[in-house]
C-alpha cells in the first residue's frame, strides 16, 4: 500500500513537479538502490535469467532446426526424442521442438501485451475512479465487482470461440475481461493519493482532471503498475493456456503451449513428451515471471520486509 | 440475521439475473446455430434452416428482442430453459449434470478454504521456520503450474499408485462405474469417483488461501489485542487462534465469494481431464454446437454457485466481525 512513497521521497520539496523532472541526480541513484535490492534477491535474478533464455529460445530457437511447426513429417508419426526430431514428433508428424518455438513465442506475445494493455486500462480506470470520487466511484466499482463475479471465463470462451483461432483477437478478448481485479487494488492505492498535497496542488493551479490523472496520480504508481505486469504475464499466461486446452484459445493450424497441452493431455501414458515439453515450459515462464514479480516488488517497496532487510530477518 | 440474508439474497438474485440476460444476448450474438447444418448432406436452403429452428425459437428471423421475450417468459413462468438447436430439452441435460457439478465445486472450494487457513495459522505462527519455508515453496510452484497440468500430474500419480501400489479406488475417468447396484454401493462408489477430481480442483484452490491468508495472520498476528489476550492467559497458539485469525479471517471470506468463478473454471478443465459429464463439460459442447441456451443456462448455473458461496461468506462475515451489525 505504501507504493507511491518511493517517488515522493525522490520528489522531495517539490511535489508538484511533472514527474519528468524528477530524472535527475537523485532519480538516478534511486535506480541504483533499486537494482541492488533486485539483486540481493537471489530468485528473483534466476527469474530474469530463466526469463530471458525462454525470450531467445522463442525468438532464435528455430535457427537450430531444418523443421517449421506447420510441417508434417509423415515418416515420423508420434516419434519419441531422436536425433532429427529433438523434442519428438506429435500424431500429425509435426515436429514437437519447432511448434514448443513458436508456441512460446505465441504465448509470451499474447502475455506480455495482454499485461500491458491491462495495466493500462486498469491503471485509467482505476485512478479515474478514485480522482472523481462519488457517483462515478460508485458506479465504477459496481462495475468492476459485477464484472469479478460474473463467470467470466464462460463469457470468454464463448466470445473467443467465435472470434479467435486469430491469435490477435483474443489479446483484446482477455485484455476485455482481465482488467478488474488490478483496477480495483490501483483504485484502492489511489484513494489515498487523491488527498496527497500535490494533487490539491496542482488543482488549484487549475490543471485539468485527465491530466492530473496521467501526470501526477498514475506516475506515483510506478512501482505497483510494474509489479501488477509482471504478476499479470503469469495470470495472462494460465488463462491462455486453459482457454486454449478447452479449444477456445489460440486454435489450429495455429500453436500456443496451450494447444500443445491440449494435444498432449490425451497421450500422456503413451506418448508423455508431447505433454512434458510444453508443460515445462509454460512452468518455467510462470515460475520465472513470480520470481521476478516478487522481487521486484521486494526492490522496489520500501516497506517491503525481505528485500530492504536482505536477509536481516 | 434472516432479514440480513434475504436482503443479501436478493441484491445476489439480481445479479444472476443481469449476468443470465446478458449472457443471452452475447450467446445470441455469438453463436450462430445456422452454421451446424452447413456440413449436412443434402444441402438445406436458408429458409430451411430458419424453419428447422424456429420451432425451437432459434430462427434468426425472429428478432432478438423477441426470441429473448420468449426464452425469458418461459424461463420465469415454467423454469424451462430451452431447447438446443436439435430439439434436446436444457432442463433434462442440466439437472444431473448440475448436480454432480455442484458437488465437485462445493466440496473442493470447502476443502480448498478449510485446508488453506489451516495450513496458513500453522505456518504463520512459524514463520521462517522450516515448516513455513516448504509449504511457502510448494505452494507457490502449485500457484504457477496450470489447472490442466496439474490435473494431468493427478491422473498420472493415481495411475502409477493403481500399478504399483496395488490400490484400486483410484478412478481417473467418469463420475460412476456402469453396472453399480443398490444405494449404498451408488454412494460409494460415487465418493470413489470423486477423489482424483476433487483433489486436483482442491490443489489448485487451496493455494490463495494458503498465500493470503498466511499474510494477512502475519499482520495481525503481532497486533496488540492478540499480546493481550495472551497476557489474559491464554497460550500462544489458542490467542492466534481465537482473536489474531477471527480478525484475520473476514478478509478471506468476503473472497469465497470472488474465488468460486475461478474454481468453476477449474472444474470445467477438470471435468474434460477426468471424462465428467457435468456442467464443465457440457459448456464445452454447447459452445461448440452453438447451443445458445445450453450455454445461457450455464452461465446461470456458474452464476448461481457463485451467490451461494456470497451468502455463505456474507453469513460468515456476521459471525466473524463485530462491527458488522444486523437486527
Amino acid at each position: 500500500m505504501a507504493a507511491h512513497m518511493t517517488n515522493d521521497t525522490a520528489s522531495g520539496a517539490t511535489p508538484a513537479d511533472p514527474p519528468a523532472r524528477q530524472a535527475d541526480a537523485p532519480h538516478l541513484g534511486l535506480g541504483r538502490l533499486y537494482l541492488r535490492r533486485f539483486l540481493r534477491n537471489r530468485l528473483a535474478v534466476v527469474g530474469v535469467v530463466i526469463f530471458v533464455l525462454l525470450v531467445l529460445f522463442s525468438l532464435f530457437g528455430g535457427v537450430f532446426t531444418s523443421h517449421a511447426y506447420s510441417d508434417a513429417d509423415f515418416a515420423a508419426l508420434t516419434q519419441p526424442p531422436s536425433a532429427t526430431h529433438w523434442f519428438g514428433t506429435n500424431q500429425g508428424g509435426n515436429d514437437v521442438y519447432a511448434s514448443a518455438v513458436h508456441g512460446l513465442q505465441r504465448s509470451l506475445a499474447i502475455a506480455v501485451s495482454v499485461s500491458a494493455l491491462t495495466i493500462v486500462v486498469a491503471a485509467v480506470i482505476g485512478a479515474s475512479a478514485a480522482y472523481f470520487g462519488g457517483r462515478v466511484e460508485k458506479v465504477t466499482l459496481a462495475v468492476i465487482h459485477f464484472l469479478l463475479v460474473v463467470p467470466s471465463f464462460l463469457i470468454l470462451a464463448l466470445v473467443s470461440h467465435r472470434l479467435a483461432g486469430d491469435w490477435r483477437v483474443l489479446i483484446v478478448v482477455l485484455t476485455v475481461f482481465g482488467w478488474m481485479s488490478t483496477a480495483r487494488v490501483i483504485w484502492s492505492v489511489s484513494t489515498s493519493l487523491r488527498e496527497r498535497d500535490y494533487v490539491t496542488a496542482a488543482e488549484f493551479m487549475g490543471i485539468s482532471a485527465p491530466r492530473i490523472i496521467l501526470r501526477h496520480i498514475i506516475p506515483n504508481l510506478g512501482s505497483l503498475l510494474i509489479v501488477n505486469l509482471t504478476l499479470g504475464v503469469v495470470a495472462t499466461v494460465l488463462s491462455e493456456t486453459a482457454l486454449s486446452f478447452l479449444g477456445f484459445g489460440v486454435q489450429t493450424p495455429d500453436v500456443s503451449l496451450g494447444t500443445m497441452l491440449a494435444d498432449g493431455a490425451s497421450t500422456v501414458t503413451s506418448a508423455p513428451w508431447l505433454f512434458a515439453f510444453p508443460a515445462g515450459l509454460v512452468v518455467l515462464l510462470t515460475m520465472s515471471m513470480t520470481f521476478v514479480g516478487d522481487g521486484l516488488r521486494d526492490a522496489l517497496d520500501p516497506t517491503s520486509v525481505t528485500g530492504a532487510a536482505g536477509g536481516r530477518r | 440475521m434472516v432479514r440480513h440474508v434475504i436482503r443479501k439474497a436478493a441484491g445476489w438474485l439480481l445479479m444472476i439475473a443481469v449476468a443470465t440476460n446478458a449472457t443471452y444476448f452475447l450467446a445470441s450474438w455469438f453463436l450462430d446455430p445456422r452454421s451446424n447444418f452447413k456440413e449436412l448432406r443434402p444441402v438445406r436452403s436458408e429458409a430451411q434452416i430458419d424453419r428447422a429452428l424456429a420451432p425451437y425459437n432459434l430462427s434468426p428471423q425472429e428478432p432478438l428482442v423477441h426470441r429473448w421475450w420468449d426464452w425469458f417468459t418461459s424461463v420465469v413462468l415454467h423454469f424451462d430453459w430451452g431447447r438446443s438447436p436439435t430439439g434436446v430439452s436444457v432442463n433434462g441435460e442440466i439437472g444431473y449434470r448440475a448436480l454432480i457439478s455442484g458437488e465437485l465445486v462445493i466440496i473442493a472450494t470447502v476443502l480448498s478454504a478449510v485446508i488453506g487457513v489451516t495450513l496458513a495459522v500453522f505456518t504463520a505462527s512459524r514463520q521462517y521456520g522450516w515448516a513455513d519455508r516448504i509449504s511457502q515453496a510448494v505452494s507457490i510452484a502449485v500457484f504457477n503450474i496450470p489447472t490442466s497440468v496439474a490435473a494431468l500430474a493427478v491422473v498420472f500419480v493415481a495411475i502409477w499408485l493403481n500399478q504399483n501400489a496395488g490400490l484400486h479406488f483410484l478412478y481417473v475417468a467418469g463420475e460412476n462405474s456402469p453396472g453399480v447396484e443398490g444405494l449404498f454401493p451408488t454412494i460409494g462408489d460415487r465418493l470413489l469417483h470423486l477423489i482424483l477430481p476433487t483433489l486436483s480442483l482442491t490443489l489448485m484452490g487451496y493455494v490463495g488461501y494458503h498465500l493470503t491468508q498466511r499474510s494477512l495472520l502475519l499482520d495481525t498476528i503481532n497486533a496488540d489485542f492478540v499480546r493481550t489476550a495472551q497476557a489474559t492467559g491464554l497460550t500462544r497458539s489458542r490467542a492466534i487462534r481465537r482473536h489474531a485469525l477471527r480478525a484475520a479471517l473476514i478478509p478471506t471470506a468476503t473472497s469465497v465469494a470472488f474465488s468460486i468463478p475461478a474454481m468453476f473454471t477449474g472444474a470445467v478443465i477438470t471435468e474434460t481431464i477426468f471424462g465428467w459429464n457435468g456442467m464443465g463439460r457440457y459448456f464445452i459442447q454447447t459452445i461448440a454446437k452453438n447451443d445458445v441456451h445450453g450455454t445461457v443456462a450455464t452461465a446461470a448455473f456458474a452464476a448461481t454457485l457463485t451467490a451461494i458461496g456470497a451468502i455463505l461468506a456474507d453469513v460468515a462475515t456476521v459471525f466473524l466481525d463485530p462491527r458488522v451489525r444486523v437486527n
